[in-house]
């Protein structure tokens, strides 16, 4: 059973990892359409992309509209998560599922309401319609991973800062917040992951206008599978790539010093 | 003074709803009221009845399509867990050094923007890549058409959603106690029978866990069978936003959009009465 699972395993791990290698190369490629493996090398696809309004402006929409989610998703999301951790109300069960409520309506009903109610609302096709869309999206994720941090904060900590004469605001500014600043840097990580990547809400209101990055490639991959997506998903892949292994190799090169230090808690 | 802020907040009570105040309303505003717009649609447009519903439920077209829709959930769910499950093992009872090494790829590929994903998959099954020219290779002279079939979509689905169900069994067999296994083995289990008696029913949580998520994500999909299936075997996601975009018919998308949210409300409704919900995504 053993041997059977693990060679199963080690199969599978090629299944995952082949789609993510092929992109790299596909990127350097001189083919005119899809090919694999590439006939030549080149960096025609990075130029195109780099001088091409038609991916840079999209790229820059993208980035601008996931920024001003996390904003608005954090400004909204950490009072309430205070409220629904550190409170006990009546409601508070159904409050609490319906932060959740988001995750589990699937995107293209959301997008067939947003599309009709937006288009009333004279939101469609810009940037505030889909950064107020995107927010309503990001809340659970945000939610989530902050309450969870919220329930491990040790309040003990607080009360001795107000036993010693500090006063609810002083605690919460200079015990609460920093206590809680890694909870709240990877909460808005994850909102602003949320809503660069989100794809069926962004096809169906962005318009062109306000068109972000994942609705130029659907687009791009359904008319002619223009090369340079190769391009756009090795930058991606390395951004993901930096982001996931920086914190491993951080923590690998702390383990390999001579005293290790203590473990910073939210991880 | 910290008892007395207690206190002062515990008689009052109004604090928990001041905070909650500016999200609720928000919500209010840019969730629930898209949502009804929803409702209300597939009831009014193009005028007051049910025949949306009942062209929806009836008509063989979009009976084809919901039914195309629950198979293909179903069998994606299936080879989530046959490709997670063996995967979950390894990492969960390899070294430390290849279970990290083997957790950063599944995390690579959970983060991953899923577009990248279907998009790899174009070229990997595509006529000019690597796939057919294997098949050449060993002698298949006229290789079939990989691309926009039911085979190329449900393989992309099926690598984009197994690292949820990765995820939720690694969890669970990581906390698994080896003195369990241990003792089942010194009373005599092993092989198939360890596994199947004791080892499989630990993991049976995980497994509850990861094949909701990825039946319910399958549901909604819209992005990939839109860019990789055929055509001719549509899934409700994709048809919803052809009836929107295409024709405008708001009314019949609406009405299938309902469909699709009630279905996949129980499905969940009924996991958050067994598990909870925020246990899904934890």
């Amino acid at each position: 059973m053993n041997t059977f699972m693990r060679w199963a395993g080690f199969i599978v791990v090629l299944f995952i990892a082949a789609p993510l290698v092929i992109v790299v190369p596909m990127s350097f490629s001189n083919a005119s359409s899809l090919q694999f493996p590439p006939p030549g090398y080149w960096l025609g696809y990075y130029r195109a992309y780099f001088t091409n309004a038609d991916w840079l402006i999209p790229t820059w929409n993208s980035i601008l509209i996931a920024t001003a989610t996390t904003i608005l998703t954090m400004a909204l999301v950490v009072p309430a998560t205070f409220a629904l951790v550190r409170h006990k109300f009546r409601g508070k069960g159904f409050a609490d599922l319906m932060m959740l409520m988001p995750m589990a309506v699937p995107h293209i009903v959301m997008a067939v309401g947003y599309y009709s109610y937006f288009g009333d609302l004279g939101l469609v096709h810009s940037h505030l319609g889909v950064i107020l869309a995107h927010t309503c999206l990001s809340v659970p994720i945000a939610f989530l991973v902050l309450s969870a941090n919220l329930k491990g904060f040790d309040r003990n900590l607080e009360r001795a800062a107000q036993s010693l004469g500090a006063s609810p605001a002083k605690t919460f500014l200079h015990v609460t917040l920093p206590i809680l600043r890694p909870g709240l840097v990877i909460s808005s990580l994850f909102a602003f992951i949320q809503s660069f990547d989100e794809t069926v809400v962004a096809i169906f209101i962005s318009g062109r206008d306000a068109e972000t990055l994942p609705r130029k490639m659907f687009d791009s991959i359904r008319q002619e599978a223009d090369p340079v997506i190769a391009v756009i998903s090795t930058l991606l892949f390395v951004v993901v790539l930096v982001g996931i292994a920086a914190p491993y190799f951080a923590s690998a090169l702390r383990s390999r010093a001579p005293k290790p230090s203590r473990p910073a808690g939210a991880h | 003074m910290g008892i007395s802020l207690s206190k002062l907040t515990e008689k009052t009570n109004i604090w928990p709803w001041l905070l909650l105040a500016p999200l609720g309303i928000y919500m209010l505003i840019f969730f629930a009221v898209p949502l009804v717009d929803v409702a209300i649609m597939s009831f009014t447009e193009p005028k007051v009845s049910f025949a949306n519903y009942q062209k929806v439920l009836t008509g063989a077209l979009y009976q084809r399509v919901f039914l195309n829709t629950f198979t293909t959930a179903a069998f994606v769910t299936l080879c989530c867990l046959l490709v997670g499950y063996p995967l979950a093992y390894l990492m969960a009872h390899s070294k430390p050094r290849t279970a990290m090494l083997i957790l950063l790829l599944v995390t690579m590929s959970f983060w991953t923007s899923f577009l990248v994903r279907t998009y790899s998959w174009m070229v990997l099954l595509g006529n000019n890549g690597p796939l057919i020219a294997f098949l050449q290779m060993i002698g298949v002279d006229n290789p079939p058409q990989l691309l926009f079939t039911r085979f190329s979509s449900t393989l992309a689905m099926v690598h984009i959603l197994a690292p949820y169900m990765i995820m939720n069994i690694y969890t669970v067999m990581k906390k698994i106690d080896p003195a369990l296994i241990r003792s089942a083995e010194s009373l005599g289990a092993k092989g198939w029978s360890l596994f199947r008696h004791v080892y499989l029913p630990l993991t049976a949580p995980g497994i509850a866990n990861g094949s909701v998520l990825v039946f319910v994500i399958c549901l909604g999909f819209y992005v990939t069978p839109v860019l990789l299936g055929s055509p001719r075997e549509q899934m409700v996601a994709g048809l919803i936003g052809h009836q929107i975009e295409e024709f405008l018919a708001f009314g019949l998308g609406s009405a299938m959009a309902m469909i699709l949210l009630v279905v996949t409300l129980i499905i969940l409704t009924i996991y958050h009465r067994r598990f909870g919900l925020d246990k899904l995504w934890g």
